[in-house]
């Protein structure tokens, strides 16, 4: 595998989903129940996993793997809780930004963002949403 | 003659990455769809022998192209691309008509057994 060519496609794909995100989260800050925002901030996340697991960016992965199932919750009620999940996916935007520009200065996988993460699987756990076990794709 | 293969992904990353375990295997990619409408339109002009399809993806899901797919072509042999955590979409996919699926990340080998299985298959 070309992996220098893969990781510019990477970053440029996920670039790409990062901004759609970002459009989506403040359309979501207009509109709690915008059920096609809901929908891009998940396609987001979920092609951002599969990338990242492609390449071994494991840090990067499990971001985007939290927020995608952080997702399912409002994708299944067709709103998000405003004031409650907005901050978090704010967050969660600006995290998978700061790792992916790691990615396009070093090269190399970011550190992981336990944290974050972890923010993540609180709130889907809040939703409902049964827990996954850590590192599972 | 060489197997014709739909790629259907809204991910250039990963239509690539398939691509290029596939084609150095004597398969040859007849075109590739970013979405699940692209996929069945695909299907409908092409008629290839094998379809990869991803799961999520915008306009109309994998499964939504599935159904369409199955349709037009009940033998039509789909191959459904999962992430670990969607084993409920695909027995959805299954029972909708896909043949087999494949999970990312790719593993070449996996997926070239796959593709070949479900081309051998007696449908």
């Amino acid at each position: 595998m070309d992996l220098a060519k893969y990781r510019a496609l990477f970053l440029e794909e996920a670039a790409e989903h990062l901004a759609e995100m970002s459009r989506a989260l403040l359309e979501l800050e207009k509109d709690v129940a915008s059920s096609a925002s809901i929908d891009v901030v998940f396609r987001a996340a979920h092609s951002i996993k599969g990338m990242a697991a492609s390449l071994g960016y494991d840090p990067i992965t499990e971001v985007a793997h939290a927020l995608e199932d952080r997702m399912e919750g409002p994708r299944a009620a067709g709103r998000i809780d405003g004031a409650a999940d907005l901050p978090l996916l704010f967050r969660a935007l600006e995290g998978l930004e700061r790792m992916l520009a790691v990615v396009r200065e070093t090269g190399e996988s970011p550190a992981a963002d336990a944290e974050l993460v972890g923010a993540l699987a609180a709130r889907a756990a809040e939703g409902g949403l049964k827990k996954k076990a850590p590192g599972r794709r | 003659m060489k197997p014709r293969v739909l790629v259907a992904d809204d991910a250039a990353f990963m239509r690539h990455m398939i691509k290029e375990i596939i084609e150095p295997e004597g398969f040859e990619v007849v075109r590739e769809a970013a979405d699940g409408v692209e996929a069945v339109e695909a299907f409908r002009e092409l008629q290839p022998d094998v379809v990869t399809m991803d799961i999520v993806m915008p306009r109309s899901s994998g499964i939504d192209a599935v159904k369409k797919i199955v349709e037009l072509d009940p033998k039509a042999r789909i191959v459904m691309c999962s992430a670990l955590g969607q084993e409920t979409l695909v027995m959805e996919a299954i029972q909708a008509g896909a043949k087999d699926f494949i999970v990312k990340p790719f593993k070449p080998d996996a997926v070239l057994a796959t593709l070949k299985k479900v081309l051998e298959k007696e449908l």
